[in-house]
């Protein structure tokens, strides 16, 4: 009778210091996960971003990048250990950013819910940048993000909101140095362009078809200031003259999809057209639709021959929107010799 | 009430049934409504064309004038679409109902329309549907692929091969689902092909889907005559002479054709191969042939009602019409049920 006791005893106090290891063990084991991610992040700062106001490294070691913040980063010499998909920049990244894009670990798809939470915490973060709009935000499984690492979400609200959230982006990352490199290039070059266009293009009614128009549901995209097509030449002085009819949230409030039916309404004052085409100069499916009808080749600027493809309008960090800066002064050229 | 034919393909005349004066009344009736649809369908768009215009547009056209333009370039294809669209999918309705004998059959129960789902989703996935030629061959293909396969599996019977339809519609709706889940691009490609629409077709060759309806509708004219024995069962069909196994295939046969041209051109769109036998039911008493003749009629002219509607309901834009249609057929079917009893189905 004695004796049960007594096992139980040494029993519970062996379990019991089985715990005790087992508890120190893992301790150690998280800490040592924990001092490999911050080991060199001890000081931190506090950041506001879109999920509110969060406490990061001051100087991240190990940065995880979706969405957006995928080619800011890469541009940006950022440290990432991962990323996610972001297939629509690949046409715009130089070969350098390409590899380095390809070599990454993928820790996510194109999408918000294509989030591979494991993967995530695989590379062992010290800081999440979630580069997506706010309603995706929210697709996100915050509170398992965080768990892993400090989670900032910095996604454009509107289209031409990229160049504050890129350097935001950067910001977080601890990687402004490059970026404001990359960010005075750009200026530089649309304040050259600024000035060799000025002439060209002071007061000239511009319209934009974008490529995201509905084929299926017979409409186009026409697109105003500010929009993905348009925000870089507005900044070398293009005008996209009116606004849309009924504003909307995110893109819809600088552009806009209206039947093919109203194009001759819609686009008769303008007085040049340009249209967004693939980085290989071909047309998107959207874009051909409207190209190839009857309406488009009865518009006044069309039959004057004043229509200019523009590449690259997906562009969305500095280095990106250089490069459509290029494309745009090849594509306005003719505009000068009128 | 007698409804047995006095030979095989025809039936006379039941109590309940017109007269010829009736039916000629519906006939005229039927063509009237049908040209004020027509005309109602290139009169009304998003863009506001002066009536004054619409009779120059088509008679005078100038090919400077923005207003003949969309009148002759969007509007008229559109129309004509919708009016093969419509007669198609009400015709297969009427002949899958006639023959399967079910009130609740409609044209996709035999795999056509997620056949051609299937084969949009394949084709997406694989990156072999980028133009809208390409999508309308790989729907037809679907098509015809998923009703060759529900006829090989169930010829025998008429219940059988309505089970092979439900069971493969099923099996490939779960698998296109899976492809869209799995692969984003996919999923947005396909995502505005999944509700059909009449909208932005205008610039397509449709000439090859459109011969192919008209022949068919021809071909289901054709055939009602001898759809009217077999629609009183197989053992009478039999003992009237009716050659049951050739009737039923060369009528599954313009099934396929006539929904699977209109889902590849068009996309699903439910409810019109459903509703509109059911609503002609009551006028076409006993007669097959006259029930495919007025559902040429009739179902045009609710395909280009809910086209219509479908441009102007909304200000910010278009709604795809098989949103419409299922708006304006849930509330036809329950009315029909209502008025007419559980009988009529």
């Amino acid at each position: 009778m004695t004796t049960k006791p007594m096992t139980l005893l040494r029993s519970s106090r062996l379990v019991k210091a089985s715990v005790a290891a087992a508890a120190f063990a893992l301790t150690v084991s998280v800490a040592g996960c924990g001092a490999a991610g911050q080991e060199t992040s001890g000081e931190t700062r506090q950041f506001k971003a879109d999920n509110g106001t969060v406490e990061i490294p001051q100087n991240p070691q190990r940065v995880v990048a979706t969405g957006y913040a995928v080619p800011t980063l890469i541009e940006a010499d950022a440290p990432l250990v991962g990323i996610s998909s972001w297939q629509r920049g690949e046409p715009m990244m130089s070969d350098e950013d390409m590899k380095t894009y390809q070599d990454l670990p993928r820790v996510a798809g194109e999408t918000a819910a294509e989030t591979n939470y494991e993967a995530i915490a695989e590379q062992n973060p010290d800081l999440i940048v979630i580069g997506v709009p706010k309603p995706i935000f929210q697709e996100i499984d915050t509170e398992r993000l965080e768990s892993i690492a400090p989670v900032v979400a910095i996604g454009p609200d509107v289209p031409s909101a990229w160049k504050e959230v890129s350097r935001k982006q950067a910001d977080a990352a601890g990687a402004l140095e490059r970026f404001d490199e990359g960010k005075r290039e750009y200026e530089q070059k649309a304040e050259e362009l600024k000035g060799k266009y000025a002439d060209a293009l002071d007061g000239l009614k511009l319209a934009h078809i974008g490529g995201y128009g509905e084929v299926e549901n017979g409409n186009f995209q026409r697109e105003f200031d500010g929009s993905w097509g348009t925000n870089v030449a507005n900044d070398i002085g293009a005008e996209y003259y009116g606004q849309v009819s009924e504003k909307g949230e995110g893109s819809r409030a600088v552009s806009e999809y209206p039947s093919l039916e109203q194009l001759p309404s819609a686009l008769k004052d303008a007085e040049a057209i340009t249209y967004t085409v693939n980085a290989d100069g071909s047309l998107p499916e959207a874009v051909k639709y409207v190209l190839d009808s009857n309406l488009w080749k009865n518009l006044p600027a069309v039959k004057k021959d004043m229509t200019f493809p523009v590449k690259y309008t997906e562009a969305a960090t500095y280095g990106q929107a250089t490069t459509a800066l290029e494309a745009l002064d090849e594509t306005f050229a003719p505009l000068l010799k009128k | 009430m007698s409804t047995a034919p006095t030979q095989a393909g025809s039936a006379p005349p039941t109590r309940n049934a017109p007269s010829r004066i009736g039916r000629s009344a519906v006939l005229a009736g039927g063509l009237v409504a049908l040209l004020a649809a027509i005309v109602a369908s290139i009169a009304v768009g998003a863009e506001s064309v002066p009536l004054g215009q619409i009779w120059p547009a088509l008679t005078d056209f100038d090919p400077l004038s923005g207003d003949h333009l969309v009148v002759r370039d969007i509007r008229v294809p559109r129309t004509l679409l919708g009016i093969a669209v419509g007669a198609a999918l009400a015709v297969a309705g009427a002949l899958i109902q006639t023959l399967s004998r079910n009130p609740l059959a409609e044209p996709g129960i035999l795999g056509v329309t997620h056949g051609a789902g299937f084969a949009l989703t394949l084709g997406a996935a694989l990156g072999l549907a980028g133009t809208a030629l390409g999508e309308l061959g790989l729907g037809v293909a679907g098509a015809v692929l998923a009703t060759v396969l529900v006829y090989a599996v169930g010829r025998h019977s008429t219940l059988r091969l309505l089970l092979a339809g439900v069971a493969l519609s099923a099996v490939l709706q779960g698998v296109s689902l899976g492809v869209r889940l799995t692969s984003p691009d996919t999923l947005d490609k396909y995502r505005f092909w999944s509700v059909g629409s009449l909208a932005g077709r205008e610039q397509t060759d449709l000439t090859i889907p459109l011969v192919a309806i008209a022949l068919a509708l021809v071909g289901a004219l054709l055939v009602a005559r001898s759809l009217n024995a077999v629609a009183l069962g197989e053992t009478v069909a039999h003992t009237l002479g009716a050659n049951v196994a050739r009737v039923r295939t060369v009528t599954l046969v313009l099934i396929t054709v006539l929904a699977g041209a209109a889902t590849a051109v068009a996309g699903p769109i439910l409810f019109v191969g459903l509703i509109v036998p059911h609503l002609l039911r009551r006028l076409t008493v006993g007669s097959v042939p006259w029930l495919v003749t007025l559902s040429m009629i009739v179902g045009p002219i609710l395909m280009l009602a809910a086209d219509t509607i479908s441009r102007v309901v909304l200000h910010t834009g278009e709604v795809p019409v098989a949103i419409v249609t299922a708006f304006l057929g849930g509330p036809m079917l329950i009315w029909v049920v209502r008025r007419y009893g559980a009988g009529s189905l």
